[in-house]
């Protein structure tokens, strides 16, 4: 061919650019013109290696030819068809979850019925939403307790740090996760509410701290 | 003709049926609308300007291309059916004119009007 | 005269109802399917294996607010899922299902397929310009430009049938395959044209005017209620048509699939749904199987691929069929 370098290399390009497209693999083709600064040559060679030799020239182009890739996805896809469902019906079945799943906050107390907290005020500082709010005042038996203990839920971001703050395990976040509610002020929380939920759940966060008790 | 005729009533009882599906939601359904609701959506922004700016030329490219190509299958169309008649020279003359055709197919691809970027 | 009216009205209210119907149900299938492929169940509580899902789903579309945006222009954006809608009923009127069985049997039934087709463009274009909203423009942009570059293609795939059939005729291309079924010579064909419809449809992988992740829903994005049920069930109808035009054109419609006195007990209508379905199947493999494409990627397999195959195809075949004398 007596044509010049440069005008050869576009026409291959031309005749490679029809056939490249039929495979929709071709990301790598060079029409993102000055994608990174690089020619399309470039482009070309960096992301991937055409083959030289006859063998995979005819290779490549016969997969292009009879759309190989496109038939296995195919294939793939159908297979899977035929194989059993892993869904789970939600609210009629439910998975396993964690010993250390994190969900709705819950205010424990002894065995006693005496409430854990001692309004050390630890979560309430390590609270990155600030979502927590404790007011305190000493009891007639010296102690310190909380007076308002609220937790907004609209807030919370179920990070756990308050149960890892606190000392005596008294605010744990439990396994329950359906309390969902119609209005926003049904999720702002109070002590007694969370009081409540540690009475309700106490069983199971009982056997979930136990369970990771040697991890802590 | 009667067959037409077919045509036209079921071109009158879809749009009926079409017509009466899009009314159907003003009667049963409450309408609350406010201006938040109502203007055009732009991902919770207030809409910056008229949609109706410029747009890419490439648009307008491939429109113009299809009107060449799609002038050029009714063309063929009537050269497809009676092609049995009007044998080789039929053949060969709706050729020539898909050279010509061919040949400004391959001068804008070379121009590089099919390519998008 | 009033007879023959009244006669056709039924007629098209026999088409019409159970169209309807197969789209609801093509939706549940879709939805099934795709989970099928997803190791999912799909819809399952509204109804035994959630038959009646799509029952539902049209009431509540039925009770939505339809929200008619301030900046749009009311009327252009009440009409375009009408016309959207409209057309993809109407493609319906010169499909045949067996032997006589067809509303319209008129002489140029690919022609008219072919033009109201074309014609769906309008839809969409006049859906994205009159919605007067950014998403929804360069949706219909898109979709425009995506579905006339197709339809080039669509158009010489035509071509390449009809010089083999001899006919417009839809019943005369399905008849002139008794011997062979075309998708067995013209294989390639079939899949350009597999390949063109689900462009032509905007479904996966081209389904980039409505590309949710960059275009939020494409031109219909203003829609809601029964405007957006409009295009959503006339997109579903589109594909229904292009199913059947593909098994009309290339698997021999009505025809059984071999030419025994034994395959005729089965009525060919039976035959013709079987082919349907598995075009449709094909439909939502495609999409369940294969990544969206790029717009680029999407506009050079049009012009730069499937335009120059199709073309050569049809010179190829008249070429073929004019030397051997073998012209219908």
């Amino acid at each position: 061919m007596s044509q010049a370098a440069p005008a050869g290399a576009q026409k291959a390009d031309v005749i490679g650019d029809m056939w490249c497209g039929y495979r929709g693999e071709d990301w790598y083709y060079p029409r993102i013109g000055g994608t990174a600064g690089l020619s399309s040559k470039e482009f070309v060679t960096s992301q991937r290696e055409a083959p030289r030799d006859l063998a995979g020239v005819l290779d490549e182009s016969s997969q292009t030819l009879f759309l190989t890739e496109l038939w296995r996805g195919l294939a793939m896809t159908l297979k899977v068809f035929f194989e059993p469902k892993v869904t789970i019906n939600y609210p009629f079945e439910k998975t396993t979850i964690s010993p250390r799943f994190r969900g709705e906050h819950a205010l424990r107390r002894y065995p006693t019925g005496e409430e854990r907290c001692i309004a050390c005020k630890l979560c309430e500082a390590i609270c990155p939403a600030q979502a927590i709010t404790i007011e305190t005042e000493e009891r007639e038996d010296g102690s310190r307790r909380t007076t308002r203990y609220d937790i907004d839920m609209t807030k919370c971001i179920y990070c756990g740090f308050c149960q890892e703050a606190c000392p005596v395990d008294a605010i744990v976040e439990g396994p329950n996760f359906e309390y969902t509610t119609e209005s926003h002020e049904e999720l702002l929380y109070d002590k007694q509410k969370l009081l409540a939920n540690g009475d309700r759940w106490e069983v199971e966060i009982a056997n979930n701290l136990r369970s990771e008790s040697q991890y802590r | 003709m009667y067959e037409y005729l077919g045509i036209l009533i079921y071109f009158f009882i879809a749009l009926a049926l079409s017509l009466l599906l899009l009314g159907l939601p003003f009667v049963v359904s409450t309408r609350k609308a406010d201006p938040e609701k109502i203007s055009a959506y732009e991902c919770g922004f207030d809409p910056f300007d008229d949609a109706r700016g410029r747009f890419d030329i490439q648009f307008y490219l491939v429109a113009i291309l299809f009107i060449i190509f799609d002038l050029e299958v009714a063309f063929l169309f009537p050269w497809a059916l009676t092609l049995n008649k009007i044998g080789f020279f039929g053949f060969w003359s709706m050729m020539l004119f898909l050279l010509i055709l061919t040949i400004g197919f391959v001068y804008e691809w070379r121009k590089g009007a099919l390519d998008w970027s | 005269m009033n007879i023959l009216i009244f006669s056709i009205v039924l007629k098209i209210l026999a088409l019409t109802v159970p169209l309807i119907l197969s789209i609801a149900f093509l939706v549940l299938a879709e939805r099934k399917v795709l989970a099928s492929m997803q190791r999912r169940k799909g819809p399952n509580v509204v109804g035994i294996y959630g038959i009646f899902q799509p029952i539902a789903d049209g009431l509540k579309l039925i009770v939505k607010e339809p929200v008619l945006p301030s900046s749009a222009n009311l009327v252009i954006f009440l009409f375009a899922p009408v016309l959207t809608f409209l057309l993809s009923q109407v493609a319906w009127a010169s499909i045949p299902f067996g032997e006589g069985i067809v509303l319209a049997d008129i002489h140029v039934g690919l022609l008219y397929v072919f033009a109201i087709s074309s014609l769906g463009v309008y839809g969409i274009i006049t859906a994205g310009w009159s919605s007067n909203s950014k998403y929804a423009f360069l949706g219909s942009c898109r979709s425009a430009a995506q579905m006339v570059s197709y339809e080039v293609s669509i158009g010489l795939i035509l071509i390449t049938v009809c010089i083999c059939a001899g006919s417009l005729n839809l019943t005369e291309v399905v008849l002139a395959q008794t011997q062979i079924w075309y998708c067995i010579p013209l294989f390639p064909l079939l899949v350009m044209f597999f390949i063109s419809c689900l462009a032509e449809t905007n479904r996966a992988p081209f389904d980039l005017p409505e590309a949710e992740a960059e275009l939020v829903a494409g031109y219909n994005v203003e829609y809601s209620a029964m405007g957006f049920a409009l295009f959503f069930l006339g997109e579903y109808a589109n594909m229904i048509v292009m199913s059947s035009l593909c098994c009309i054109f290339f698997l021999g419609g009505w025809l059984p699939p071999f030419d025994f006195a034994i395959f005729y007990w089965i009525p060919g209508i039976f035959w013709f749904s079987l082919k349907v379905v598995f075009f449709l199947f094909a439909f939502i493999w495609v999409r369940a199987a294969f990544p969206r494409y790029r717009y680029d990627q999407l506009m050079r397999l049009g012009w730069k691929v499937l335009l120059p195959l199709s073309l050569a195809w049809v010179i190829y075949v008249a070429g073929v069929l004019l030397c051997f004398d073998w012209l219908a």
